[in-house]
C-alpha cells in the first residue's frame, strides 16, 4: 500500500468518526431533554455496592424510566475525605459537587456542618414513617435509610456458651490465646466498634454523649484506661496481628483461625448465607456495653442538582419493596416502621430496631481515636 | 521547544510541591484552603513558618518504630535484590544451556504479576496454614515460623516484586562487557572470581547502582505490599502515610511523613547522581 492511499485512508476514518461521533450527541442531546441523570456515592464494603448496584439502583430505574441513577462507589471509603472535601469546597462556592446524594460515613459531618439538606425541606412521602429519634445526631439533616450493628460471631462447635456480656469476653479472650482479633479500628468498622465499645466501659455517660454529638479533643483523657487494657490484650490476639478491613476477620473466622470476632450483623449474614462463613458460626450481642450501631444515612449536598429527582429516588429506598430488598440483601434492619414491612420480616426482628442501637462517636472524634488506638495499642 | 515539558512539569509536580511543603510548614491559605478547612490537629500560623507539625510527627514514637522499619526493610531488601539479580545475571552471561533459558525465563515472571496479586499470594503462601508450613510440618520441621503478617513477609515481598527489574538491568550491563576482555584475562590465568572482581564489577557499576538506587527508592514508598503482608506496627511509611491521611484525618501529619520519604529518597538519588558524574568524567579523561 502506498501513502497516498493510506493517507486517503485515514481521512476517511476520521470522516466516520466525526460524523459517529455528531450523531451520538444529537442523539443525546434529544434524549437528554427528558432523562435527568443523579450521581449517587457509595462508600464501605463490597455489600453496600452490590446492594445498591443489583438491586437499588436497576429497581428504582425500572419504575423511573426518565431517572438514571450513576454510581461511584469508594470501597472502604478510602475516597471519603477527599470527597468530603470536594463537597465542602462546592456548597460553599453554591457549585455543583458532582454528587447528588450521598451514602457514607461522612455523610454525618457533612450534616452537623450544615452542608446538606434539611430533611424538612424533603419531598419525599416516605420520610415521615422514618423514626424522628435518628434525625437527631445528624441536626434533622440526613436521612437514616437502613440501620446495622456490630455483633459477636463465634464458632458454636469450639465454643459452645459465647460470653454474653464485654466483662465475660474479655475473661474468654485470655483464656484462648490466638483464638480472637479484630480488625484496625481504622481499616473498618467492626474492629472499630469493638476498640471503641473496650474504651466506653470506662467513660462516665455523660462524657460519652459530648463524644457522640461533638468534637471535644480535651475529653480524649478519658481513652487512657480502655487503651491500656487494649494493649495488654496484644499478646491474646490472633498472632499479635490486627487485620485490615471487617472482610479480613470474616476470613480468619471461615477457615476457623479464630473462633470468636466481632462482626457487622449485615455483612456476617450475608456472609453466612453465601457460604463463606460455615453454618456452624452464630451470632450474639454482648451487654454493659453492647456494641455500637446505628443507622447509615443519606445526604444530599445543598448544591445538588436534579433534586426533585434524587427525592423520588429516596422515597424509593424508603419505601417498603426497597426496605425489603435491604433487609434480604444485606441482612440489615429497615429504617421505617416494621408494621409497614411483611409479616415474614416482621417476625424476623421481633425485638432489635435501628434506632435502639448503641450509637457511635462523631465523626472528628472518630479520627482522633483511631490515631491513639494506632500509637498506643499495637 | 523546552518550554511546553518545563511549564507542564511546573504546573502538575512543581506547584503542588511547593503547596504541600508551605502546608506542612503552617500556611494554610490558598491551594490549601479546603485541605485546611477539614482537616485535623493542625498547626497553622498567620505570618513566617512554624515546624510544630514536624515536631509533631518526628517525636511520635509510633513513627520512630515505622522509620526504622522503614530503613531495616529497604537496606535489607536492596542488599539481597542486588545481590541475587548479580547472581543470576552472571550464570545467564556465561551459560547457554536450557536451564539458563529457564531460569532467565523465570526470573522476569514477577514483572507480569500485579502487586496486589503477588501481595496477597505471599500472604497465603507464608499464613499460619500455609504452603511453607505445610511442606515443613511433613518434612518433620514443626515449629516453622508463621511469616505471614510480619516485617519479613513485608521483605520477601518487596524481594519478588523487585528481582525481575534487577535481573534485566544487571544482564544487560554484563552482556556490554566485551568477551575479548573476559578471555583475555582468563588467557593471563584469572579464575571466575578475579574475572568478576576484577573486570565486570568495575564496568558494571552503573547498572549495579542503578538496580541498587531504583530497589532502594521504590521499596522505600511502597504501599501495596506493606498493606497487605505486614503486621499492624510497626510497619512501613507508606501504609502510615495513609493512616494519617483518611483515618485520622491529619493531612498535615501525612504531608510531614511523604517529606520524610521524599529526603530519604533524595539522599539515595545523589548516590545514583554521583555515580553518573564519577563514571562520565573517566570516560571523559581516558577516551
Amino acid at each position: 500500500m502506498n501513502r497516498k492511499h493510506l493517507g486517503a485512508i485515514i481521512v476517511l476514518a476520521l470522516a466516520v468518526v466525526l460524523a459517529s461521533l455528531a450523531a451520538t450527541s444529537k442523539a443525546a442531546t434529544k434524549r437528554q431533554a427528558k432523562t435527568d441523570t443523579i450521581v449517587l456515592y457509595a462508600s464501605g464494603d463490597v455489600n453496600v455496592q452490590s446492594l445498591w448496584q443489583q438491586y437499588i439502583i436497576p429497581g428504582f430505574e425500572k419504575k423511573n424510566k426518565n431517572i438514571k441513577v450513576k454510581f461511584i462507589f469508594s470501597e472502604h471509603g478510602v475516597q471519603d475525605t477527599t470527597t468530603l472535601a470536594r463537597i465542602g469546597a462546592a456548597v460553599k462556592q453554591r457549585k455543583w459537587p458532582g454528587i447528588d446524594l450521598v451514602d457514607a460515613g461522612l455523610v454525618t459531618t457533612l450534616a452537623t456542618d450544615g452542608l446538606t439538606q434539611p430533611v424538612t425541606k424533603a419531598t419525599a412521602p416516605n420520610i415521615k414513617n422514618v423514626d424522628q429519634k435518628l434525625l437527631t445526631p445528624v441536626k434533622g439533616a440526613a436521612i437514616p435509610y437502613r440501620g446495622s450493628s456490630v455483633v459477636l460471631a463465634y464458632d458454636s462447635k469450639n465454643v459452645p456458651t459465647p460470653p454474653k456480656s464485654l466483662g465475660a469476653l474479655l475473661a474468654w479472650i485470655k483464656a484462648h490465646p490466638g483464638k480472637f482479633t479484630y480488625n484496625s479500628p481504622n481499616s473498618g468498622g467492626s474492629g472499630y466498634s469493638f476498640a471503641e465499645t473496650v474504651v466506653d466501659s470506662f467513660i462516665p455517660a455523660n462524657v460519652l454523649r459530648q463524644m457522640q454529638t461533638g468534637y471535644f479533643p480535651n475529653l480524649e483523657s478519658n481513652w487512657k484506661q480502655g487503651l491500656d487494657l487494649l494493649h495488654s490484650l496484644n499478646q491474646y490476639v490472633y498472632q499479635g496481628v490486627y487485620p485490615n478491613g471487617n472482610a479480613a476477620v470474616l476470613d480468619l473466622l471461615g477457615k476457623g483461625q479464630i473462633w470468636v470476632a466481632p462482626v457487622w450483623s449485615d455483612q456476617s449474614l450475608t456472609a453466612l448465607k453465601t457460604g463463606q462463613l460455615p453454618p456452624s458460626v452464630h451470632l450474639t450481642q454482648i451487654a454493659n456495653p453492647s456494641f455500637t450501631g446505628g443507622a447509615a444515612y443519606l445526604g444530599v449536598p445543598k448544591s445538588a442538582r436534579h433534586k426533585v429527582d434524587v427525592y423520588k429516588f429516596v422515597d424509593y429506598v424508603l419505601s417498603p419493596a426497597a426496605q425489603t430488598q435491604i433487609i434480604n440483601v444485606m441482612s440489615g434492619f429497615p429504617a421505617i416502621p416494621l408494621k409497614l414491612m411483611p409479616k415474614a420480616i416482621q417476625n424476623k426482628f421481633a425485638d432489635v430496631s435501628a434506632n435502639s442501637l448503641r450509637p457511635t462517636y462523631a465523626q472528628k472524634q472518630q479520627s482522633d481515636f483511631k490515631a491513639q488506638w494506632q500509637q498506643n495499642v499495637p | 521547544m523546552v518550554l511546553p515539558p518545563v511549564a507542564v512539569i511546573a504546573v502538575f509536580i512543581g506547584f503542588p510541591i511547593v503547596a504541600a511543603i508551605a502546608y506542612t510548614l503552617g500556611r494554610a491559605g490558598g491551594p490549601n484552603s479546603v485541605v485546611a478547612s477539614l482537616g485535623q490537629r493542625q498547626f497553622i500560623v498567620q505570618h513566617g513558618v512554624t515546624l510544630d507539625a514536624y515536631r509533631d510527627i518526628l517525636g511520635n514514637k509510633t513513627i520512630h518504630r515505622d522509620l526504622w522499619a522503614t530503613v531495616w526493610v529497604t537496606v535489607l531488601a536492596t542488599l539481597v535484590v542486588v545481590v541475587v539479580s548479580w547472581a543470576i545475571a552472571l550464570y545467564l552471561r556465561f551459560s547457554n544451556t536450557r536451564l539458563a533459558r529457564i531460569v532467565s525465563g523465570l526470573s522476569v515472571v514477577p514483572l507480569f504479576i500485579p502487586v496486589v496479586i503477588a501481595s496477597y499470594a505471599m500472604l497465603v503462601f507464608y499464613s499460619s496454614d500455609g504452603f511453607m508450613r505445610s511442606v515443613a510440618y511433613h518434612l518433620g520441621w514443626h515449629s516453622f515460623p508463621t511469616l505471614g503478617y510480619t516485617l519479613w513477609c513485608v521483605f520477601l515481598a518487596e524481594v519478588w516484586v523487585n528481582i525481575p527489574f534487577g535481573v534485566l538491568m544487571m544482564s544487560s550491563g554484563l552482556n556490554g562487557v566485551p568477551d575479548n576482555l573476559i578471555e583475555a584475562a582468563r588467557d593471563s590465568g584469572a579464575g571466575m572470581p578475579r574475572v568478576v572482581r576484577s573486570i565486570l564489577l568495575p564496568m558494571t557499576i552503573i547498572p549495579t547502582v542503578i538496580v541498587g538506587t531504583f530497589t532502594a527508592i521504590y521499596v522505600l514508598g511502597s504501599f501495596t505490599v506493606p498493606y497487605l503482608t505486614g503486621p499492624t506496627a510497626p510497619n512501613l511509611l507508606g501504609p502510615s502515610m495513609t493512616n494519617f491521611f483518611s483515618a485520622f484525618n491529619q493531612p498535615q501529619q501525612a504531608e510531614v511523613l511523604a517529606i520524610v520519604v521524599f529526603v530519604l529518597a533524595l539522599g539515595i538519588g545523589a548516590v545514583y547522581v554521583w555515580a553518573n558524574v564519577r563514571t562520565g568524567k573517566r570516560s571523559a579523561v581516558a577516551p
